[in-house]
């Protein structure tokens, strides 16, 4: 029963993509992309934790007002003459599920100063910009905020 | 007014897009450049389309925009992190 919902969750989700990408027109080939997108997705990435919209919509604020202060800290210390930048590794453990860990990944690949490139005996490796900062605790409080929405 | 709205925007847009191309070609390593490739053009896009919901005529446009926008933002995090790793794994500079 668990499966059906889940598999309507996803067909759900790509009725309402294809609804928004073609503003309700061309409903024969919606009537078959969208089936068809819904069961690769399931085959690709079978759906074992559902996704919480609310925790997800929760982090939205801040997850744009800090991808923002990414760009522009990146930007400032390309166009700074100087060019301050002081890139080194850190990696550290992290608790997350594989499909939370890629978005771990990607979420802080946006974030400021901080880059992921994938795991290394179930520690993710992160470069970062700039050594002397804290990267470490931010991370944490991401990987927090990640877990709440799927589970 | 949504004119000048969206001068302002997409010019903000094109600066970040701007800083991020001096950075790919001033930083020193691929690491560092990934960096500036996701985040500054990240935010260029998200102006740029800022800009452009403010000429659009119905609120399906703008919900499109966001769309493409999100969509380009789970494509760069994913992104990143493939390079960011097969760099790794083949040890280039």
């Amino acid at each position: 029963m668990k499966k059906h919902a889940a598999s309507a969750r996803r067909v759900i989700f790509f009725l309402v993509l294809w609804f928004v990408l073609s503003e309700g027109e061309a409903l024969l080939v919606g009537a078959a992309a969208v089936p068809a997108a819904s069961w690769l997705s399931l085959r690709l990435l079978p759906a074992t934790r559902p996704i919480h919209l609310l925790p997800l919509l929760a982090m939205t604020p801040n997850f744009l007002w800090r991808s923002l202060l990414g760009g522009l800290d990146v930007g400032r210390r390309a166009l700074d003459p100087r060019m301050p930048i002081n890139p080194g590794w850190i990696r550290l453990p992290v608790d997350l599920p594989d499909g939370g860990r890629v978005a771990l990944g990607g979420e802080l690949s946006l974030m400021p100063g901080t880059l992921a490139a994938g795991t290394d005996r179930g520690r993710l490796l992160v470069h970062v910009l700039d050594k002397d900062q804290d990267h470490a605790r931010m991370i944490r409080i991401e990987e927090r905020r990640l877990g709440s929405v799927s589970g | 007014m949504a004119d000048v709205v969206t001068y302002f925007m997409t010019a903000l847009g094109l600066g970040f897009y701007l800083a991020g191309t001096v950075a790919v070609i001033r930083f020193p390593d691929t690491y560092s450049r990934l960096h500036a490739l996701t985040k500054a053009d990240n935010v260029g896009l998200g102006f740029l389309i800022v800009g452009i919901a403010f000429q659009a005529d119905s609120w399906m446009v703008v919900a499109r925009l966001a769309l493409v926008w999100g969509l380009a933002l789970m494509a760069a995090g994913i992104t990143a992190q493939l390079i960011a790793r097969t760099a790794l794994q083949r040890q280039s500079p």
